[in-house]
C-alpha cells in the first residue's frame, strides 16, 4: 500500500470498482503484443506510435508466436484491430493525438500496462547492490529533508516553504525510493518461492546426488537473506533516526501536512524493516527443516529403501501389520473437596404483624388543577366561556378527556364568576375539536347574582 | 554436560519444566528437537532419568533421529497400542515426511493432503474398508465421512503424542518422531528379522490377521463409533468435540 493510498477509505473504493466492473481480460497474444510495444518504445525511444506501427508490432508478434499466422492480410488486419480496441477498452492502450477522425491517431502504453509488462519483463528481486544504491540514495534525501527543517530559513517559514522542502521530497523522493525496495521485495519473495521448489525438484529428480547442491544453495539463499537483513536494520535505524527529528520539527512548527508526511514515511521505513526480520524467521524455519531433512532422511537412506519398503506396507503389499505401544498413564484423579451443607433453618411463625397499620393518606381532588387555570384563565382576562374552556383544557389531552374536562370547566366557570346569557347564545369552539355555548363572563360580580347554577351550560364535540 | 547441569536426579526432578515432561511422556508424548527445553532437559538428566522410569517399568528410549519416548515394558505405567486409524495415518505421514515434494513446504501438509495420499497409496475402496471394519454394506458417502472423520480424529491424536504439531486447522507440521512408524522397515537386514526384535522388546505387536490391527485399544475408535447413529451416519462435530487436550511444550 502507497502513501498516498494508505489515507483512502476501502469501501467507497471497492464499491466503485465494483460499479464500474472493473476487470482485465488478457489473453496471451494481448501480453505478448503488449510486451513487444514496450520494448520497442524503450529500445526507438518512442513516446508512442502510430497506427502503422502498431500493426507492424502485431505482426511481428504473430509471427514469431505462429498464434494466428494463417489468417490472411484482412484477417491479420482485423485481428489487430480488435486487440487494439480490447487494450484500449480497458485502458491498456490510450490514444493520445485526439485528432479524432481528422487522421489516424497515435497510440501509447497507459501505465497499467507498462506495470503488467514490467512485472513480466523485469527481474527486480533485492540485491545487495540495489539495497546499497537505493538506502543510500534515500539517507542522502533524508538528511537533505533533515538539513532543511534544522536551516534558520525553516523558522517561521510559511507552509509553501513547508511544502516545497519537506512534504515534497518525503512524498516524491521518499516514497519512490522506499516502494522501489518493497518493489523489489516483493521480487525475492517470488524468487524464494521458487528456490523452494527447486529444493523439491532437485531431491526428487536426483535424490542423494542433490544432497550437496541443496546444501550450497541453502548456505548461499541463507547468506544472502542475512546479509539483507543486516542492511535492511542499519539502514532502518538510520531512516527511523533522521524521519524522528523532521517529524518533531514539524511538530513544533504545527505544520500538520509535514508532520502527517513525516509519520507516512516513517511507517514506510518500518514496513521495509520488518520485511527482513519476518523472512529471515521464517527462512530459518525452513533452512532447519531442510538440513535436518537432508542428514535424517537423504543421508541415511540412500537408495530409498526405507521410502519404497513403508510405501509397500502402507498398501498392503509389506511384511504384517504392526501397531506401536506408547505410555499411556490414566491422569492423576483428584478427588473435589468436600464441603458440608448446612442444614435448613427451622420453620417459624413471623414475629411481625402481617398486616401494616393503616396511615391517613389525603386524598388529592382531581379537579384542582382544572380549577386553578380556569381561574388562571380568568385571571388573564378570558371574558367567555369558549375562551376560558380553550386555555384551561389542554391541548395534548385525548378528544374524550377534553370533552369532559370542557363540561367541569363550565361547571367552575359558574362558581367562580358571574355569568351571563343571551337568549341566543352562540356556540363558538373552544380549542380543537370542541364546541361550546358561549356565555359572557364579569368577574367583577358574585356568581349567584346571575343564578348562573341555573343556566343550561353545554358543549359539543365538533363533528 | 550432565555432570555440571544436573549432577543429581534431584536436581533433575527440580527442574521447573519437569512436571510438564514427566507427565508428557507418561501420556505417551515424543519429545523432539522441536521442544527446545524438555529436548535439552531429557538430554541433559538423560543418566538420572532412565534408571529413574526403569524402575516405573519403563524405558527411556533416545533415537538417533532426535527424539525421545517412554516405552512401558509392563503394565505398572499403563500402555496402549495405536488403533489402526492411528498406524494408517502415522505410517502415511512418515511416508509424507521421507518424501520430497514435503521439502517445498517446509514440512507442512494439510489433512486434505494426507488424505489424497493415502488413498493414493492404499487405494479408496481399501481406505473405506480400513476404517470401517465392522460394516458390511455401507453407503458410499457415509463411508466417505467416516474415514474423513476417523482421519481427523487420528490426527489430532498423534499430535497429542507429539508425531505432529498441530498448527491452525487444518494444517499439521510433521516432526521426527513419525520415523517410528518405519522404524521395523529399516536397516539393511531383513525387515522381519527386525520387526520379530521390535516385538520381543515391546515396541511394537502385530496384528492378528494381515488387515487391520485391532487392538485392545480400540476402545478409542469405539468411542468415535458411539457418534454413529443406527444408519451409520456419523456426527462429525461430535467426533471433532471428543478431543483430547494436547500437553503444550515449552520452545
Amino acid at each position: 500500500m502507497t502513501a498516498v493510498s494508505a489515507d483512502l477509505d476501502p469501501r467507497p473504493l471497492v464499491t466503485s470498482l465494483h460499479r464500474r466492473g472493473v476487470a482485465l481480460e488478457l489473453h496471451t497474444l494481448d501480453l505478448c503484443f503488449l510486451a513487444a510495444l514496450h520494448l520497442r518504445a524503450e529500445r526507438a525511444g518512442l513516446a508512442s506510435f502510430r497506427e502503422d506501427e502498431l500493426l507492424d508490432v502485431f505482426h511481428q508478434v504473430v509471427a514469431l508466436t505462429k498464434d494466428g499466422a494463417a489468417d490472411g492480410g484482412d484477417g491479420r488486419k482485423k485481428r489487430a484491430t480488435h486487440v487494439v480496441r480490447r487494450l484500449r477498452d480497458q485502458k491498456l492502450l490510450v490514444r493520445v493525438d485526439g485528432a479524432g477522425v481528422v487522421r489516424s491517431g497515435e497510440y501509447a502504453l497507459t501505465r497499467l500496462a507498462t506495470g503488467i509488462v514490467a512485472f513480466y519483463l523485469e527481474d527486480e528481486a533485492l540485491t545487495r547492490e540495489s539495497l546499497g544504491v537505493l538506502a543510500g540514495t534515500l539517507t542522502a534525501c533524508l538528511e537533505a529533508v533533515r538539513d532543511a527543517v534544522r536551516s534558520p530559513a525553516a523558522e517561521g517559514a510559511d507552509d509553501a516553504w513547508w511544502r516545497a522542502n519537506v512534504v515534497g521530497p518525503l512524498r516524491v523522493t521518499l516514497f519512490e525510493l522506499a516502494s522501489g525496495i518493497e518493489r523489489r521485495q516483493r521480487g525475492f519473495d517470488l524468487q524464494q518461492e521458487a528456490f523452494q521448489r527447486d529444493i523439491g525438484a532437485l531431491l526428487a529428480a536426483d535424490w542423494f546426488g542433490a544432497v550437496e547442491r541443496c546444501t550450497v544453495l541453502l548456505d548461499t539463499a541463507s547468506a544472502t537473506l542475512r546479509e539483507l537483513n543486516d542492511m535492511l536494520l542499519r539502514h532502518g535505524h538510520r531512516f527511523g533516526e533522521l524521519l524522528q527529528e523532521v517529524l518533531e520539527r514539524a511538530t513544533d512548527a504545527e505544520k500538520v501536512e509535514a508532520e502527517r508526511a513525516a509519520r507516512d514515511a516513517v511507517e514506510q521505513v518500518e514496513r521495509i524493516a520488518a520485511w527482513g526480520a519476518a523472512r529471515q524467521r521464517a527462512w530459518s524455519d525452513y533452512h532447519e527443516w531442510v538440513h535436518r531433512y537432508l542428514r535424517d532422511v537423504v543421508r541415511l537412506d540412500p537408495s530409498r529403501t526405507l521410502v519404497h519398503r513403508l510405501r509397500e506396507q502402507l498398501a498392503g503389499r509389506g511384511g504384517k501389520a504392526y501397531a506401536l505401544t506408547v505410555a499411556n498413564a490414566p491422569a492423576i484423579r483428584l478427588l473435589r473437596a468436600v464441603t458440608a451443607a448446612p442444614p435448613d433453618a427451622p420453620v417459624r411463625r413471623p414475629r411481625k404483624e402481617r398486616d401494616a397499620k393503616l396511615e391517613p393518606d389525603a386524598a388529592a381532588d382531581p379537579d384542582a388543577a382544572l380549577v386553578a387555570s380556569v381561574d388562571a384563565a380568568l385571571a388573564a382576562g378570558a371574558r367567555g366561556l369558549a375562551d376560558v374552556t380553550a386555555r384551561a383544557v389542554g391541548p395534548d389531552d385525548e378528544l374524550d378527556a377534553r370533552f369532559r374536562a370542557a363540561g367541569k370547566v363550565a361547571q367552575i366557570v359558574a362558581r367562580s364568576a358571574a355569568v351571563g346569557a343571551a337568549t341566543e347564545r352562540p356556540w363558538l369552539p373552544a380549542g380543537d375539536g370542541i364546541v361550546v355555548e358561549e356565555w359572557s363572563l364579569d368577574v367583577t360580580q358574585d356568581a349567584d347574582a346571575f343564578g348562573a347554577a341555573g343556566l343550561d351550560a353545554g358543549a359539543e364535540r365538533a363533528s | 554436560m550432565t555432570d555440571t547441569r544436573f549432577p543429581r536426579l534431584e536436581d533433575a526432578i527440580l527442574d521447573d519444566a519437569f512436571p510438564e515432561l514427566d507427565l508428557a511422556l507418561r501420556r505417551g508424548r515424543h519429545v523432539d528437537r522441536d521442544d527446545a527445553v524438555w529436548y535439552a532437559l531429557l538430554v541433559d538428566a538423560q543418566d538420572h532419568l532412565e534408571p529413574l522410569y526403569r524402575r516405573y517399568g519403563c524405558e527411556l528410549v533416545h533415537k538417533s533421529d532426535g527424539y525421545f519416548y517412554l516405552l512401558p515394558t509392563n503394565d505398572r505405567l499403563g500402555r496402549r497400542h495405536l488403533s489402526a486409524a492411528e498406524m494408517l495415518v502415522g505410517q502415511a505421514l512418515a511416508l509424507l515426511y521421507l518424501e520430497p515434494g514435503t521439502v517445498e513446504t517446509g514440512g507442512i501438509v494439510t489433512r486434505e493432503q494426507v488424505l489424497a495420499h493415502l488413498a493414493g497409496v492404499v487405494g479408496s475402496d481399501v481406505l473405506v474398508r480400513a476404517l470401517n471394519p465392522k460394516r458390511r454394506r455401507y453407503d458410499e458417502r457415509v463411508a466417505a465421512e467416516t474415514v474423513r472423520a476417523k482421519v481427523a480424529d487420528a490426527l489430532r491424536r498423534l499430535a497429542t503424542l507429539g508425531f505432529v504439531d498441530a498448527l491452525d486447522e487444518p494444517r499439521y507440521r510433521l516432526r521426527a518422531p513419525l520415523l517410528r512408524f518405519a522404524e521395523p522397515l529399516r536397516g539393511a537386514g531383513s525387515p522381519a528379522a527386525h520387526l520379530a526384535e521390535l516385538v520381543a522388546s515391546g515396541e511394537l505387536v502385530l496384528s492378528e490377521d494381515d488387515g487391520v490391527v485391532e487392538t485392545g485399544d480400540d476402545a478409542d475408535d469405539d468411542a468415535t463409533d458411539g457418534h454413529a447413529d443406527a444408519d451409520g451416519e456419523i456426527d462429525v462435530e461430535a467426533v471433532a468435540d471428543a478431543d483430547d487436550e494436547t500437553p503444550e511444550a515449552p520452545r
